[in-house]
Protein backbone atom coordinates (compact mmCIF):
# COMPACT_ATOMS: atom_id res chain seq x y z
CA UNK A 1 0.00 0.00 0.00
CA UNK A 2 2.55 2.57 -1.15
CA UNK A 3 0.83 6.27 -0.33
CA UNK A 4 3.00 9.16 -0.48
CA UNK A 5 1.56 12.54 -0.81
CA UNK A 6 3.60 13.57 -3.79
CA UNK A 7 5.03 16.81 -2.96
CA UNK A 8 6.51 19.05 -6.08
CA UNK A 9 9.11 20.87 -5.45
CA UNK A 10 10.56 23.91 -8.16
CA UNK A 11 13.16 26.62 -8.08
CA UNK A 12 12.03 30.42 -8.20
CA UNK A 13 14.48 32.89 -8.30
CA UNK A 14 17.54 30.75 -7.04
CA UNK A 15 15.23 29.88 -4.34
CA UNK A 16 13.64 26.63 -3.02
CA UNK A 17 9.68 27.04 -2.53
CA UNK A 18 7.60 23.84 -2.20
CA UNK A 19 4.51 23.48 -4.13
CA UNK A 20 1.70 21.79 -1.73
CA UNK A 21 -1.03 21.10 -4.54
CA UNK A 22 -3.57 19.44 -2.62
CA UNK A 23 -3.88 16.23 -4.20
CA UNK A 24 -6.76 14.56 -3.57
CA UNK A 25 -4.14 12.33 -1.97
CA UNK A 26 -3.17 15.30 0.34
CA UNK A 27 -6.53 16.11 1.27
CA UNK A 28 -7.47 12.46 2.17
CA UNK A 29 -4.30 12.60 4.36
CA UNK A 30 -5.06 15.73 6.01
CA UNK A 31 -8.71 14.29 6.77
CA UNK A 32 -7.50 10.89 8.17
CA UNK A 33 -5.35 13.03 10.76
CA UNK A 34 -7.87 15.16 11.56
CA UNK A 35 -10.86 12.52 12.44
CA UNK A 36 -8.35 10.28 14.18
CA UNK A 37 -6.92 13.29 16.15
CA UNK A 38 -7.58 13.30 20.16
CA UNK A 39 -8.78 16.63 19.70
CA UNK A 40 -11.54 15.10 17.45
CA UNK A 41 -14.59 15.49 19.21
CA UNK A 42 -15.60 11.65 19.40
CA UNK A 43 -14.91 11.45 23.18
CA UNK A 44 -12.31 8.08 22.42
CA UNK A 45 -10.12 8.48 25.54
CA UNK A 46 -13.52 7.85 27.58
CA UNK A 47 -13.63 3.96 26.51
CA UNK A 48 -11.44 1.31 27.33
CA UNK A 49 -12.70 -1.33 25.66
CA UNK A 50 -12.61 -3.61 28.89
CA UNK A 51 -9.09 -3.14 29.83
CA UNK A 52 -9.73 -1.66 32.67
CA UNK A 53 -11.41 -4.48 34.51
CA UNK A 54 -8.32 -6.32 32.42
CA UNK A 55 -5.72 -4.41 34.80
CA UNK A 56 -8.21 -4.42 37.92
CA UNK A 57 -7.97 -8.13 37.63
CA UNK A 58 -3.95 -8.29 36.95
CA UNK A 59 -4.75 -9.72 33.14
CA UNK A 60 -3.15 -5.99 32.22
CA UNK A 61 -0.18 -5.24 33.97
CA UNK A 62 2.96 -4.47 31.83
CA UNK A 63 4.16 -3.30 28.66
CA UNK A 64 3.99 -6.11 27.11
CA UNK A 65 0.75 -7.56 27.94
CA UNK A 66 -0.56 -4.51 27.48
CA UNK A 67 0.67 -4.92 23.87
CA UNK A 68 -0.31 -8.47 23.84
CA UNK A 69 -4.27 -7.71 24.53
CA UNK A 70 -4.27 -4.79 22.80
CA UNK A 71 -2.68 -6.39 19.42
CA UNK A 72 -5.55 -9.71 20.01
CA UNK A 73 -8.54 -7.36 20.15
CA UNK A 74 -6.84 -5.69 17.11
CA UNK A 75 -6.58 -8.72 15.50
CA UNK A 76 -9.29 -11.49 16.73
CA UNK A 77 -11.58 -9.06 18.14
CA UNK A 78 -13.68 -5.77 17.59
CA UNK A 79 -10.93 -4.45 15.35
CA UNK A 80 -11.35 -7.81 12.84
CA UNK A 81 -15.35 -7.25 13.02
CA UNK A 82 -14.95 -3.37 12.85
CA UNK A 83 -12.40 -3.75 9.66
CA UNK A 84 -15.43 -5.71 8.38
CA UNK A 85 -18.40 -3.31 8.87
CA UNK A 86 -15.96 -0.56 7.59
CA UNK A 87 -15.12 -2.20 4.21
CA UNK A 88 -18.92 -3.50 3.99
CA UNK A 89 -20.16 0.21 4.60
CA UNK A 90 -17.14 1.60 2.08
CA UNK A 91 -17.96 -0.60 -0.64
CA UNK A 92 -21.71 -0.23 -0.05
CA UNK A 93 -21.55 3.92 -0.52
CA UNK A 94 -18.87 3.20 -3.37
CA UNK A 95 -21.19 1.77 -5.42
CA UNK A 96 -24.59 3.11 -4.27
CA UNK A 97 -25.75 -0.23 -3.04
CA UNK A 98 -28.62 1.09 -0.58
CA UNK A 99 -29.81 -2.38 0.66
CA UNK A 100 -26.29 -3.22 1.71
CA UNK A 101 -25.40 -0.38 3.60
CA UNK A 102 -28.93 -0.65 5.65
CA UNK A 103 -27.80 -4.52 6.11
CA UNK A 104 -24.44 -3.02 7.48
CA UNK A 105 -25.90 -0.63 9.24
CA UNK A 106 -27.91 -3.11 11.73
CA UNK A 107 -25.42 -5.55 11.83
CA UNK A 108 -23.11 -3.22 13.14
CA UNK A 109 -25.54 -2.12 15.75
CA UNK A 110 -26.48 -5.75 16.43
CA UNK A 111 -23.00 -7.37 16.31
CA UNK A 112 -21.60 -6.15 20.02
CA UNK A 113 -20.72 -8.54 22.82
CA UNK A 114 -21.57 -6.34 26.06
CA UNK A 115 -23.89 -3.67 26.83
CA UNK A 116 -20.90 -1.03 27.43
CA UNK A 117 -19.20 -2.04 24.01
CA UNK A 118 -22.25 -1.11 22.23
CA UNK A 119 -22.29 2.01 23.99
CA UNK A 120 -18.94 2.62 23.02
CA UNK A 121 -19.32 1.80 19.21
CA UNK A 122 -22.96 3.81 18.92
CA UNK A 123 -22.01 6.72 20.77
CA UNK A 124 -18.43 7.28 18.76
CA UNK A 125 -20.39 6.81 15.88
CA UNK A 126 -23.17 9.29 16.43
CA UNK A 127 -20.53 11.86 17.66
CA UNK A 128 -18.18 11.29 14.92
CA UNK A 129 -21.47 12.11 12.15
CA UNK A 130 -21.83 14.98 14.09
CA UNK A 131 -18.60 16.53 13.83
CA UNK A 132 -18.06 15.74 10.58
CA UNK A 133 -21.45 16.57 9.32
CA UNK A 134 -20.53 20.65 11.50
CA UNK A 135 -16.81 20.88 10.08
CA UNK A 136 -16.70 18.60 6.84
CA UNK A 137 -20.40 18.78 5.17
CA UNK A 138 -20.64 16.67 2.19
CA UNK A 139 -24.30 16.27 0.27
CA UNK A 140 -24.51 12.35 0.61
CA UNK A 141 -23.41 12.09 4.07
CA UNK A 142 -25.40 14.57 4.86
CA UNK A 143 -28.68 12.90 3.66
CA UNK A 144 -27.47 9.76 5.88
CA UNK A 145 -27.36 11.53 8.25
CA UNK A 146 -31.03 12.65 7.99
CA UNK A 147 -32.68 8.99 7.55
CA UNK A 148 -30.55 7.65 10.20
CA UNK A 149 -31.78 10.35 12.77
CA UNK A 150 -35.47 9.70 11.63
CA UNK A 151 -34.74 6.34 12.50
CA UNK A 152 -33.39 6.69 15.56
CA UNK A 153 -30.29 4.64 14.47
CA UNK A 154 -26.44 5.40 15.96
CA UNK A 155 -24.44 3.79 13.83
CA UNK A 156 -21.50 2.08 14.74
CA UNK A 157 -18.30 4.31 14.91
CA UNK A 158 -16.93 1.81 11.74
CA UNK A 159 -19.52 2.27 9.62
CA UNK A 160 -19.76 6.36 10.51
CA UNK A 161 -16.03 6.31 9.63
CA UNK A 162 -16.29 4.51 6.11
CA UNK A 163 -19.61 6.41 4.79
CA UNK A 164 -17.65 9.86 5.70
CA UNK A 165 -14.28 8.16 4.25
CA UNK A 166 -15.94 6.91 0.90
CA UNK A 167 -15.59 9.90 -1.36
CA UNK A 168 -12.58 10.90 -1.15
CA UNK A 169 -9.87 8.56 0.81
CA UNK A 170 -8.85 5.26 -0.20
CA UNK A 171 -10.28 2.40 1.50
CA UNK A 172 -6.76 1.01 2.85
CA UNK A 173 -5.15 3.85 4.49
CA UNK A 174 -8.96 4.69 5.73
CA UNK A 175 -8.85 1.02 7.60
CA UNK A 176 -5.21 1.77 8.40
CA UNK A 177 -5.70 4.83 10.37
CA UNK A 178 -9.21 3.73 11.77
CA UNK A 179 -7.62 0.50 13.75
CA UNK A 180 -4.22 2.59 14.70
CA UNK A 181 -6.56 4.97 16.40
CA UNK A 182 -8.58 2.28 18.15
CA UNK A 183 -5.23 0.76 18.88
CA UNK A 184 -3.55 3.74 20.49
CA UNK A 185 -6.51 4.96 22.16
CA UNK A 186 -6.42 1.59 24.08
CA UNK A 187 -2.80 1.74 24.69
CA UNK A 188 -3.46 5.09 25.88
CA UNK A 189 -6.21 3.63 28.07
CA UNK A 190 -3.70 1.23 29.48
CA UNK A 191 -0.80 3.67 29.66
CA UNK A 192 -3.36 5.47 32.41
CA UNK A 193 -4.22 2.57 34.36
CA UNK A 194 -1.50 0.45 34.81
CA UNK A 195 -0.23 3.24 35.32
CA UNK A 196 2.46 3.14 32.48
CA UNK A 197 5.22 5.92 31.09
CA UNK A 198 4.40 7.78 27.73
CA UNK A 199 7.49 6.56 25.99
CA UNK A 200 6.51 2.54 27.13
CA UNK A 201 2.98 3.74 25.72
CA UNK A 202 4.83 4.80 22.38
CA UNK A 203 6.62 1.55 22.09
CA UNK A 204 3.80 -0.13 22.47
CA UNK A 205 1.72 1.39 19.55
CA UNK A 206 5.00 1.13 16.86
CA UNK A 207 5.11 -2.44 17.68
CA UNK A 208 1.26 -2.77 17.08
CA UNK A 209 2.34 -1.45 13.46
CA UNK A 210 3.12 -4.61 11.28
CA UNK A 211 -0.16 -6.29 13.64
CA UNK A 212 -2.59 -3.35 12.07
CA UNK A 213 -1.14 -3.27 8.74
CA UNK A 214 -1.65 -7.34 8.96
CA UNK A 215 -5.09 -6.65 9.92
CA UNK A 216 -6.05 -4.60 7.01
CA UNK A 217 -4.68 -6.49 4.26
CA UNK A 218 -6.11 -9.65 6.09
CA UNK A 219 -9.49 -7.79 6.06
CA UNK A 220 -9.48 -6.93 2.42
CA UNK A 221 -9.23 -10.48 0.99
CA UNK A 222 -11.89 -11.98 3.83
CA UNK A 223 -14.75 -13.74 2.55
CA UNK A 224 -18.53 -12.50 4.10
CA UNK A 225 -18.92 -15.61 5.58
CA UNK A 226 -15.37 -15.23 8.04
CA UNK A 227 -17.03 -12.65 10.07
CA UNK A 228 -16.40 -12.77 13.50
CA UNK A 229 -14.32 -12.48 16.43
CA UNK A 230 -12.25 -14.99 19.04
CA UNK A 231 -11.67 -12.12 21.99
CA UNK A 232 -13.87 -14.19 24.71
CA UNK A 233 -11.98 -13.12 27.70
CA UNK A 234 -12.00 -9.30 26.15
CA UNK A 235 -15.96 -9.63 25.92
CA UNK A 236 -16.07 -11.00 29.49
CA UNK A 237 -13.66 -8.18 31.55
CA UNK A 238 -16.36 -5.74 29.32
CA UNK A 239 -19.26 -7.75 30.77
CA UNK A 240 -17.47 -7.37 34.52
CA UNK A 241 -16.31 -3.78 34.28
CA UNK A 242 -20.09 -3.56 34.40
CA UNK A 243 -20.14 -4.05 37.97
CA UNK A 244 -16.58 -3.08 38.70
CA UNK A 245 -16.95 -0.56 41.82
CA UNK A 246 -14.56 1.80 40.86
CA UNK A 247 -13.96 3.22 37.53
CA UNK A 248 -12.54 6.13 35.32
CA UNK A 249 -14.40 4.69 31.77
CA UNK A 250 -17.49 4.30 30.50
CA UNK A 251 -16.31 0.61 28.73
CA UNK B 1 -28.11 -39.60 -1.17
CA UNK B 2 -28.97 -39.46 1.98
CA UNK B 3 -31.60 -41.68 4.14
CA UNK B 4 -35.34 -42.14 4.67
CA UNK B 5 -37.74 -39.33 4.57
CA UNK B 6 -40.06 -39.53 7.38
CA UNK B 7 -43.31 -37.66 7.16
CA UNK B 8 -45.81 -37.43 9.75
CA UNK B 9 -48.28 -34.80 8.34
CA UNK B 10 -49.62 -33.56 4.98
CA UNK B 11 -47.65 -31.19 3.48
CA UNK B 12 -44.38 -31.65 5.79
CA UNK B 13 -41.63 -30.24 3.20
CA UNK B 14 -43.00 -26.20 3.30
CA UNK B 15 -41.27 -24.04 4.57
CA UNK B 16 -37.96 -26.37 5.09
CA UNK B 17 -35.73 -25.82 2.37
CA UNK B 18 -34.39 -29.02 0.44
CA UNK B 19 -31.47 -29.74 2.33
CA UNK B 20 -29.79 -30.95 -1.04
CA UNK B 21 -29.92 -27.29 -2.57
CA UNK B 22 -26.70 -26.45 -0.05
CA UNK B 23 -24.49 -29.17 -1.33
CA UNK B 24 -22.81 -26.41 -3.88
CA UNK B 25 -21.86 -24.09 -0.39
CA UNK B 26 -20.50 -27.13 1.73
CA UNK B 27 -17.11 -26.86 -0.32
CA UNK B 28 -15.02 -28.96 -3.21
CA UNK B 29 -14.32 -31.63 -1.01
CA UNK B 30 -17.90 -32.16 0.14
CA UNK B 31 -18.43 -36.27 -0.69
CA UNK B 32 -21.35 -37.49 -2.21
CA UNK B 33 -22.22 -39.31 0.56
CA UNK B 34 -22.97 -36.46 3.01
CA UNK B 35 -25.76 -36.31 4.91
CA UNK B 36 -28.49 -33.73 5.04
CA UNK B 37 -30.78 -34.27 8.16
CA UNK B 38 -33.08 -32.08 9.12
CA UNK B 39 -35.97 -32.09 12.17
CA UNK B 40 -38.92 -29.51 11.96
CA UNK B 41 -41.49 -29.13 14.47
CA UNK B 42 -44.21 -26.63 15.08
CA UNK B 43 -46.33 -26.54 18.01
CA UNK B 44 -49.60 -24.90 18.59
CA UNK B 45 -52.11 -24.88 21.30
CA UNK B 46 -55.00 -27.55 21.39
CA UNK B 47 -57.94 -27.22 23.74
CA UNK B 48 -55.74 -25.33 26.07
CA UNK B 49 -52.80 -27.58 25.69
CA UNK B 50 -49.24 -27.41 23.68
CA UNK B 51 -49.64 -30.25 21.17
CA UNK B 52 -47.27 -31.01 18.13
CA UNK B 53 -49.36 -29.38 14.72
CA UNK B 54 -46.50 -30.69 12.74
CA UNK B 55 -43.01 -32.72 12.36
CA UNK B 56 -41.06 -33.57 9.86
CA UNK B 57 -37.56 -35.38 10.05
CA UNK B 58 -34.46 -36.76 7.86
CA UNK B 59 -31.90 -38.83 8.63
CA UNK B 60 -29.60 -38.57 10.47
CA UNK B 61 -31.99 -36.07 12.53
CA UNK B 62 -34.97 -38.14 14.28
CA UNK B 63 -36.95 -36.37 17.43
CA UNK B 64 -37.97 -38.76 20.39
CA UNK B 65 -40.75 -37.33 22.43
CA UNK B 66 -40.42 -38.54 25.93
CA UNK B 67 -42.41 -38.62 29.04
CA UNK B 68 -41.72 -35.44 31.02
CA UNK B 69 -43.22 -34.76 34.53
CA UNK B 70 -46.55 -32.52 34.25
CA UNK B 71 -44.92 -28.99 34.61
CA UNK B 72 -42.23 -29.43 32.67
CA UNK B 73 -43.20 -27.84 28.56
CA UNK B 74 -43.67 -30.15 25.76
CA UNK B 75 -40.26 -31.11 25.33
CA UNK B 76 -38.78 -32.64 21.82
CA UNK B 77 -35.55 -34.82 22.15
CA UNK B 78 -33.33 -34.57 18.72
CA UNK B 79 -31.16 -37.86 17.46
CA UNK B 80 -28.33 -37.48 15.53
CA UNK B 81 -28.39 -41.47 14.52
CA UNK B 82 -24.96 -41.14 12.30
CA UNK B 83 -23.32 -40.35 15.42
CA UNK B 84 -21.88 -37.14 14.80
CA UNK B 85 -20.73 -35.07 11.64
CA UNK B 86 -18.56 -35.00 8.86
CA UNK B 87 -17.30 -32.31 6.84
CA UNK B 88 -19.79 -31.67 4.11
CA UNK B 89 -22.77 -32.88 6.72
CA UNK B 90 -25.76 -30.66 7.34
CA UNK B 91 -28.42 -30.46 10.07
CA UNK B 92 -31.40 -28.21 9.78
CA UNK B 93 -33.60 -28.06 12.64
CA UNK B 94 -36.63 -26.04 12.97
CA UNK B 95 -38.92 -25.17 15.79
CA UNK B 96 -41.85 -23.19 15.89
CA UNK B 97 -43.29 -22.76 19.32
CA UNK B 98 -47.19 -21.64 18.44
CA UNK B 99 -48.94 -18.91 20.47
CA UNK B 100 -48.82 -19.60 24.13
CA UNK B 101 -47.26 -22.69 24.22
CA UNK B 102 -44.35 -23.94 26.18
CA UNK B 103 -41.92 -26.12 24.43
CA UNK B 104 -38.00 -27.87 25.09
CA UNK B 105 -36.18 -29.27 22.80
CA UNK B 106 -32.83 -30.60 23.75
CA UNK B 107 -30.66 -33.16 22.51
CA UNK B 108 -29.91 -37.05 23.44
CA UNK B 109 -26.57 -36.41 23.51
CA UNK B 110 -23.42 -34.06 22.76
CA UNK B 111 -23.04 -33.50 18.92
CA UNK B 112 -19.80 -34.68 17.84
CA UNK B 113 -18.50 -32.83 15.26
CA UNK B 114 -15.66 -35.25 13.17
CA UNK B 115 -12.29 -34.42 11.59
CA UNK B 116 -12.67 -32.62 8.17
CA UNK B 117 -11.00 -33.58 5.25
CA UNK B 118 -11.38 -29.84 3.83
CA UNK B 119 -15.27 -29.06 3.90
CA UNK B 120 -17.07 -27.51 6.56
CA UNK B 121 -19.98 -28.97 8.27
CA UNK B 122 -23.37 -26.78 8.57
CA UNK B 123 -25.50 -26.77 11.37
CA UNK B 124 -28.92 -24.30 11.23
CA UNK B 125 -31.24 -23.65 13.67
CA UNK B 126 -34.54 -21.74 13.21
CA UNK B 127 -35.92 -20.38 16.68
CA UNK B 128 -39.84 -19.44 16.30
CA UNK B 129 -41.36 -17.82 19.30
CA UNK B 130 -44.97 -16.58 18.73
CA UNK B 131 -46.99 -13.92 21.21
CA UNK B 132 -47.52 -15.84 25.10
CA UNK B 133 -44.51 -18.46 24.30
CA UNK B 134 -41.99 -20.06 25.69
CA UNK B 135 -39.16 -21.85 24.33
CA UNK B 136 -36.39 -23.45 25.59
CA UNK B 137 -33.59 -24.54 22.92
CA UNK B 138 -30.94 -26.26 25.45
CA UNK B 139 -29.00 -29.22 23.40
CA UNK B 140 -26.37 -30.39 25.24
CA UNK B 141 -22.84 -29.67 24.25
CA UNK B 142 -21.02 -29.77 20.75
CA UNK B 143 -17.64 -31.24 20.88
CA UNK B 144 -15.34 -30.06 18.04
CA UNK B 145 -12.64 -32.76 17.68
CA UNK B 146 -9.30 -31.82 16.08
CA UNK B 147 -9.33 -30.69 12.29
CA UNK B 148 -13.36 -30.47 12.67
CA UNK B 149 -15.01 -27.82 10.51
CA UNK B 150 -17.90 -26.28 11.72
CA UNK B 151 -20.10 -23.31 10.86
CA UNK B 152 -23.37 -23.10 12.55
CA UNK B 153 -26.21 -20.69 12.17
CA UNK B 154 -28.84 -20.17 15.05
CA UNK B 155 -31.72 -17.60 14.04
CA UNK B 156 -34.13 -16.09 16.54
CA UNK B 157 -37.57 -14.78 15.15
CA UNK B 158 -39.27 -13.81 18.73
CA UNK B 159 -42.51 -12.62 18.58
CA UNK B 160 -43.14 -9.07 21.23
CA UNK B 161 -44.44 -10.87 24.24
CA UNK B 162 -42.79 -14.74 23.53
CA UNK B 163 -39.95 -15.66 25.42
CA UNK B 164 -36.85 -17.80 24.71
CA UNK B 165 -34.43 -19.35 27.01
CA UNK B 166 -31.58 -20.67 24.51
CA UNK B 167 -28.05 -21.70 24.48
CA UNK B 168 -25.24 -23.67 23.36
CA UNK B 169 -22.14 -25.08 25.15
CA UNK B 170 -19.28 -25.94 22.64
CA UNK B 171 -15.94 -27.88 23.69
CA UNK B 172 -12.48 -27.96 21.88
CA UNK B 173 -11.55 -31.28 21.79
CA UNK B 174 -12.05 -34.37 23.11
CA UNK B 175 -10.35 -33.02 25.92
CA UNK B 176 -11.28 -36.07 28.44
CA UNK B 177 -8.70 -37.69 26.15
CA UNK B 178 -6.21 -34.55 25.87
CA UNK B 179 -7.10 -33.83 22.91
CA UNK B 180 -7.22 -30.36 21.83
CA UNK B 181 -9.26 -28.49 19.10
CA UNK B 182 -6.27 -27.21 17.76
CA UNK B 183 -6.96 -27.17 13.78
CA UNK B 184 -10.20 -26.70 11.97
CA UNK B 185 -12.74 -23.96 11.65
CA UNK B 186 -15.38 -22.60 13.58
CA UNK B 187 -17.30 -19.78 12.77
CA UNK B 188 -20.58 -19.25 15.05
CA UNK B 189 -23.30 -17.13 14.45
CA UNK B 190 -26.50 -15.61 16.22
CA UNK B 191 -29.26 -13.76 14.69
CA UNK B 192 -32.16 -12.32 17.33
CA UNK B 193 -35.34 -10.74 16.15
CA UNK B 194 -37.37 -9.03 18.04
CA UNK B 195 -41.22 -8.07 16.06
CA UNK B 196 -39.11 -8.69 12.79
CA UNK B 197 -36.54 -6.14 13.86
CA UNK B 198 -32.73 -7.56 14.00
CA UNK B 199 -31.83 -7.04 17.80
CA UNK B 200 -28.84 -8.51 18.62
CA UNK B 201 -26.13 -11.13 16.48
CA UNK B 202 -23.07 -12.91 17.69
CA UNK B 203 -20.00 -14.40 15.47
CA UNK B 204 -17.73 -16.47 17.02
CA UNK B 205 -14.52 -17.11 14.24
CA UNK B 206 -11.73 -19.38 14.93
CA UNK B 207 -9.47 -20.42 12.23
CA UNK B 208 -6.18 -20.80 11.40
CA UNK B 209 -4.01 -20.49 13.96
CA UNK B 210 -6.35 -22.02 16.74
CA UNK B 211 -4.24 -22.50 19.45
CA UNK B 212 -2.89 -19.25 19.43
CA UNK B 213 -6.61 -17.47 19.81
CA UNK B 214 -7.98 -20.42 22.26
CA UNK B 215 -4.64 -19.60 24.74
CA UNK B 216 -4.52 -15.97 24.66
CA UNK B 217 -4.91 -13.98 27.17
CA UNK B 218 -7.49 -12.05 25.26
CA UNK B 219 -9.02 -14.56 23.15
CA UNK B 220 -10.05 -18.13 25.43
CA UNK B 221 -7.43 -17.85 28.10
CA UNK B 222 -6.63 -21.84 27.66
CA UNK B 223 -10.48 -22.52 28.21
CA UNK B 224 -11.40 -25.68 26.65
CA UNK B 225 -15.52 -25.08 26.47
CA UNK B 226 -17.61 -22.49 26.63
CA UNK B 227 -21.14 -21.60 26.86
CA UNK B 228 -23.63 -18.85 25.76
CA UNK B 229 -26.86 -18.66 27.04
CA UNK B 230 -29.21 -16.26 25.90
CA UNK B 231 -32.87 -14.85 27.50
CA UNK B 232 -35.02 -12.97 25.47
CA UNK B 233 -38.39 -11.96 26.40
CA UNK B 234 -40.34 -8.79 27.42
CA UNK B 235 -38.60 -9.53 30.69
CA UNK B 236 -35.14 -9.72 30.00
CA UNK B 237 -33.72 -6.34 31.07
CA UNK B 238 -35.20 -7.13 34.64
CA UNK B 239 -33.53 -10.21 35.12
CA UNK B 240 -30.04 -9.29 34.89
CA UNK B 241 -29.55 -8.49 38.14
CA UNK B 242 -30.90 -12.23 38.87
CA UNK B 243 -28.75 -13.00 36.32
CA UNK B 244 -25.40 -11.95 37.70
CA UNK B 245 -26.22 -13.21 40.90
CA UNK B 246 -26.80 -16.94 40.26
CA UNK B 247 -23.20 -16.58 38.56
CA UNK B 248 -20.59 -17.65 40.35
CA UNK B 249 -18.17 -15.23 41.62
CA UNK B 250 -14.70 -16.26 40.75
CA UNK B 251 -12.29 -18.74 39.41
CA UNK B 252 -12.03 -22.17 38.12
CA UNK B 253 -15.49 -20.65 36.08
CA UNK B 254 -15.17 -17.44 34.40
CA UNK B 255 -18.74 -16.20 33.54
CA UNK B 256 -20.49 -13.25 33.19
CA UNK B 257 -23.48 -11.37 32.24
CA UNK B 258 -24.94 -8.36 30.09
CA UNK B 259 -27.75 -6.76 28.64
CA UNK B 260 -27.11 -5.60 24.93
CA UNK B 261 -30.17 -4.47 23.25
CA UNK B 262 -32.64 -6.32 25.48
CA UNK B 263 -31.12 -9.12 25.03
CA UNK B 264 -29.73 -10.86 28.42
CA UNK B 265 -26.67 -12.34 27.35
CA UNK B 266 -24.52 -14.55 29.47
CA UNK B 267 -21.17 -16.20 29.00
CA UNK B 268 -19.25 -18.89 30.43
CA UNK B 269 -15.70 -19.94 30.16
CA UNK B 270 -13.62 -23.06 31.70
CA UNK B 271 -10.37 -25.19 31.48
CA UNK B 272 -12.30 -28.14 32.61
CA UNK B 273 -15.53 -29.19 30.42
CA UNK B 274 -17.28 -31.10 33.03
CA UNK B 275 -17.10 -28.43 35.33
CA UNK B 276 -18.40 -25.67 32.38
CA UNK B 277 -21.25 -28.37 31.91
CA UNK B 278 -22.39 -28.09 35.61
CA UNK B 279 -22.06 -24.23 36.05
CA UNK B 280 -24.13 -23.83 33.20
CA UNK B 281 -26.57 -26.16 34.09
CA UNK B 282 -26.95 -25.12 37.48
CA UNK B 283 -27.55 -21.39 36.09
CA UNK B 284 -30.09 -22.59 33.38
CA UNK B 285 -32.14 -24.74 35.87
CA UNK B 286 -32.41 -22.65 38.42
CA UNK B 287 -32.79 -19.25 36.31
CA UNK B 288 -35.82 -20.73 34.02
CA UNK B 289 -37.14 -22.02 37.75
CA UNK B 290 -37.03 -18.22 38.86
CA UNK B 291 -38.21 -16.27 35.33
CA UNK B 292 -41.12 -19.03 34.01
CA UNK B 293 -41.88 -21.38 37.73
CA UNK B 294 -40.65 -24.08 35.53
CA UNK B 295 -39.05 -26.94 37.70
CA UNK B 296 -35.90 -26.57 39.29
CA UNK B 297 -34.71 -29.33 37.32
CA UNK B 298 -33.11 -30.28 33.80
CA UNK B 299 -34.05 -33.04 31.33
CA UNK B 300 -33.44 -36.66 32.47
CA UNK B 301 -31.14 -36.71 29.69
CA UNK B 302 -28.61 -33.95 31.04
CA UNK B 303 -28.24 -35.92 34.51
CA UNK B 304 -25.41 -38.25 33.89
Amino acid sequence: MSWKPRWRVRSVAGSSLVELPMTEEAQGLYRLMTWFSPAFPVGAYTYSHGIEFAVETGRVRDRDSLCDWVGFIVQQGAGRIDADLFLRTYRAVRDGDVDALVDTVEVGSCLRGSAETALESSAQGAAFLRAVASSWPHPGLTAWQTALAADDVEPAYAVAVAAAAHHDIAAGPALTALLQAFAANLISAGVRLIPLGQTDGQRATAALAPLVQASVAAALLRPAADLGSASAMVDWTSMRHETQYTRLFRS
Amino acid sequence: MSGVDVALTAAPATGLQDPGNDVGQTGPMAASHSVHGAARLVYRLRDGRTALADLYQRDPQRVLFPRVPQAEPETAVLVTTSGGLVGGDNLQVSVTAGADTQVLVTTQAAEKIYRSSGADCRIETDLCVANGAWLEWLPQETILFDGARLRRQTRVDLRTGGRLLAGEMTVFGRTASGERFSHGLLNDRWTVRVGGQRRWMDAVHLADALSEALNAAAGFDGAVACATLIYVAPDSAQRLELARALLPESAPIVSAATLVNGVLLLRWLARDALQLRRAYSDFRRTFRHRVAGLPDALPRLWSI
